[in-house]
């Protein structure tokens, strides 16, 4: 618990600063949800926009209708490992001003088409020890795969779209022909 | 000391001690409260009921906070706890926490723990595969350890009896080293695991490839009915508890029915800090309980006392019973008492892909998987290593999911999934030799919380465990090449020991007082009153699975006890 504790101490203190006059932040409150991250409302908007971007609302719900964005939160800040936390909170603070200064726009005023290839272009690019870069990719992938795993693992997918059955019933079959072209279920 | 009055002594005793509920006690105390015994059982965790206090069992997977995924922090402060494949978020308040109980690795050992009614029996892993002189005669023939006292002969109608009540799930295979049992319909194999068997019959005869046989009701509906049991169904979440009851626990199946005797008392939070031994009448005549509470002492007695603690606490409790007479721990007069411990090896794994039987695929879920029983120095020794190894197998239909791209592609590609090649790999479980170098010991010096001397654990692997390790990767990669699998990996995953929670010994049985500990009865040399009938009392580990056979020296020295104490 000690680095619990340093996090809470340091965010005393930061709180503390922040309170010194002048201070452009002091109205940005940060969320009590993610005591790990101290991260801001405005942040938590910036990462909902990024898992609308991996799985937007198409002919089935989108991820952040499905509150997806609170698990990734979630999981970052109770399941990363110290170091991962740091790169994943850094690239959560600082992408907006990484997109504006990489590719000429905050990434929230972008439309859907280029937004989407803002990401695949900045997860597809050879880092080649561009620590920036590096960071940022760790910070999208990572969303990406937290955003996947809360989207499948959803009340919604397990039940409507891929079926999960707690009580599957004691018929195991070792050998089933598959029929052509049924849909395959992975909680089958 | 605790109040010595008449009345608390009279109120205090019972016809026999149990201490511990898990798998064995669980059993032991089934056994004495049926041939109407008035028996203490002493958990030292929490109470732990069948249904109402298993409260994930019914949770949906998006319903867990982590879907599952033990946080971080709780996986950095507990690093033993945390490498057990069943310490998930759904069973985690089942494992004791390394930083609730914490013991003294010499060695590194991840020491996995249940404490609660049913201790482990609540997680195992089901599988119930029988014992058979190739392994009761293996010190012998091989020369190491000391020969057991008993041979199957001896533990067959016991292993029928137990099989009975437990519910045994399994096929009649017809296999030397691997007895037939009592069992329930069996679970069919997969496909591919079945393929595989019929390339073991072509290409290596006498290497079985069998459905393990697992813990699980599959039929007789009507006499498990009796017992509260149901069907299993399939839900393969048994770690959080069964609410139909369908697989063995202590919970589910022996306490319940003990209770209905009205024989039992059943008492939780008793941490067991010793044996009372009175040295004029020369026999244990109870037991001395911390409340883990109230850290008050108390004293039970009995005439009969189970000792049925998990393997290591077993010794540790027999280790901290020091008297006038036994300076060294109850019934350790030659001294051999925490050493000879032993485990099963499963550092050796393999995958593999099969291209074939691409039109089938499997329909619902099983609670077990396919199992070759040992095929290595069975008849006779013919490697470099002494001893052999089983091997888990599974051979499953893959499902893949693509999750490339972003936005309506991304979408598109992981709604439509496909099926992929079969994928098959077996893990390795290995027989350890026992040894006098691994050994458990008390400290002299550090305590827990209640006042007993932590244990220090020194066991390790040696030459014939990596031996072993390096023929099983051998074999297992030939076997499954000559199946016509491609992508074959081994793999030595370099766990500690303990992670296998098979650790056994310390308190072997042998024919000899100088060279063992308990007879053939599962009695102390020393102090004959006193069974031991967990992982403690075990002289060799063979290959399997042992619960099985725990229960089977339980209910097996219960007779004998009710035979021979007056």
């Amino acid at each position: 618990m000690d680095r619990r504790l340093a996090l809470k101490q340091m965010a005393l203190l930061t709180g503390g600063l922040a309170l010194i006059p002048g201070c452009d932040f002091s109205e940005e409150k940060i969320l009590a949800a993610y005591d790990e991250l101290q991260i801001t409302e405005g942040q938590q908007e910036m990462l909902k926009l990024l898992v609308d971007t991996f799985i937007p609302k198409t002919d089935l719900k989108g991820a952040a209708e499905l509150g997806v964005h609170d698990f990734v939160l979630v999981m970052a800040n109770d399941c990363l490992g110290e170091e991962d936390q740091t790169r994943f909170v850094n690239g959560l603070k600082g992408f907006d001003e990484y997109v504006k200064a990489s590719f000429g726009k905050r990434f929230a005023k972008m439309d859907k088409p280029k937004a989407e290839e803002t990401l695949l272009a900045i997860v597809g690019k050879e880092a080649g020890g561009d620590e920036d870069l590096e960071q940022y990719q760790y910070f999208l992938n990572t969303t990406k795969r937290y955003t996947l795993q809360g989207y499948m693992a959803s009340e919604y997918v397990m039940t409507e779209l891929m079926p999960y059955h707690l009580v599957p019933g004691p018929n195991f079959k070792g050998s089933k022909k598959i029929v052509a072209g049924e849909k395959v279920n992975i909680n089958g | 000391m605790a109040n010595l009055n008449i009345n608390s002594v009279k109120e205090n005793t019972y016809g026999a001690i149990v201490i511990g509920s898990g798998m064995s006690g669980g059993f032991a105390a089934k056994e004495l409260c049926d041939k109407g015994v008035k028996t203490l059982v002493l958990e030292r965790g929490r109470k732990v009921e069948h249904n109402k206090d298993y409260p994930t069992t019914n949770m949906m997977p998006w319903e867990f906070k982590h879907r599952g995924q033990i946080p971080e922090d709780v996986v950095r402060e507990n690093p033993a706890i945390s490498r057990c494949y069943a310490y998930r978020e759904d069973a985690a308040h089942f494992f004791v926490k390394d930083t609730d109980h914490p013991y003294i690795q010499e060695k590194p050992f991840d020491w996995i723990r249940g404490y609660q009614t049913g201790g482990k029996s609540l997680l195992w892993a089901r599988q119930v595969q029988r014992w058979s002189d190739f392994d009761f005669e293996g010190p012998a023939r091989d020369g190491f350890a000391v020969d057991w006292p008993i041979r199957y002969k001896e533990l067959e109608p016991w292993y029928s009896y137990v099989e009975k009540f437990v519910g045994v799930s399994g096929f009649y295979d017809g296999i030397d080293n691997l007895p037939d049992g009592e069992f329930l319909p069996g679970i069919e194999l997969t496909a591919a695991e079945e393929y595989f068997k019929q390339q073991m019959n072509e290409k290596y005869p006498g290497r079985h490839v069998i459905s393990g046989r697992c813990a699980h009701i599959t039929g007789n509906a009507e006499y498990y009915a009796k017992q509260g049991r149901g069907i299993c169904q399939h839900r393969t979440l048994c770690q959080r508890g069964c609410p139909f009851g369908s697989y063995f626990s202590s919970n589910s199946a022996t306490l319940p029915w003990a209770a209905r005797t009205g024989n039992l008392t059943m008492q939780n939070d008793a941490v067991v800090h010793s044996i009372i031994y009175d040295d004029e009448k020369e026999k244990a005549t109870g037991v001395r309980v911390i409340d883990a509470n109230t850290k008050e002492m108390t004293e039970y007695y009995a005439p009969i006392i189970f000792v049925n603690a998990s393997a290591l606490n077993t010794n540790m409790i027999l280790l901290n019973s020091t008297s006038k007479r036994f300076p060294n721990g109850l019934g350790n007069d030659n001294g051999l008492m925490g050493k000879y411990v032993a485990f099963h090896n499963y550092r050796g794994g393999i995958s593999a892909e099969y291209d074939g039987l691409r039109e089938f695929t499997t329909e619902g879920k099983r609670p077990t998987s396919g199992y070759m029983p040992r095929f290595r120095n069975v008849y006779k020794q013919e490697t470099n290593f002494l001893r052999g190894y089983a091997a888990g197998l599974y051979g499953s239909r893959s499902k893949e999911v693509n999750y490339d791209g972003i936005g309506s592609d991304l979408v598109n590609n992981m709604m439509n999934p496909s099926y992929g090649p079969w994928k098959v790999g077996s893990h390795m479980m290995g027989e350890t030799i026992p040894k006098e170098s691994n050994y458990v010991a008390l400290d002299s010096d550090q305590k827990d919380e209640w006042g007993m001397p932590l244990i220090k654990i020194n066991v390790d692997y040696d030459q014939n465990d990596e031996d072993m390790l390096k023929d099983y990767q051998e074999q297992m990669a030939e076997m499954f090449d000559a199946a016509g699998f491609t992508n074959i990996r081994t793999w030595d995953d370099g766990r500690r020991p303990g992670l296998d929670i098979h650790e056994m010994g310390g308190v072997r049985m042998g024919h000899d007082p100088k060279t063992s500990l308990v007879n053939k009865h599962n009695q102390l040399h020393a102090c004959p009153n006193v069974y031991v009938t967990d992982g403690a009392c075990m002289t060799s580990t063979s290959t399997q699975n042992p619960s099985l056979t725990y229960m089977v020296f339980a209910a097996r020295a219960v007779d004998h006890a009710m035979k021979n104490q007056g």
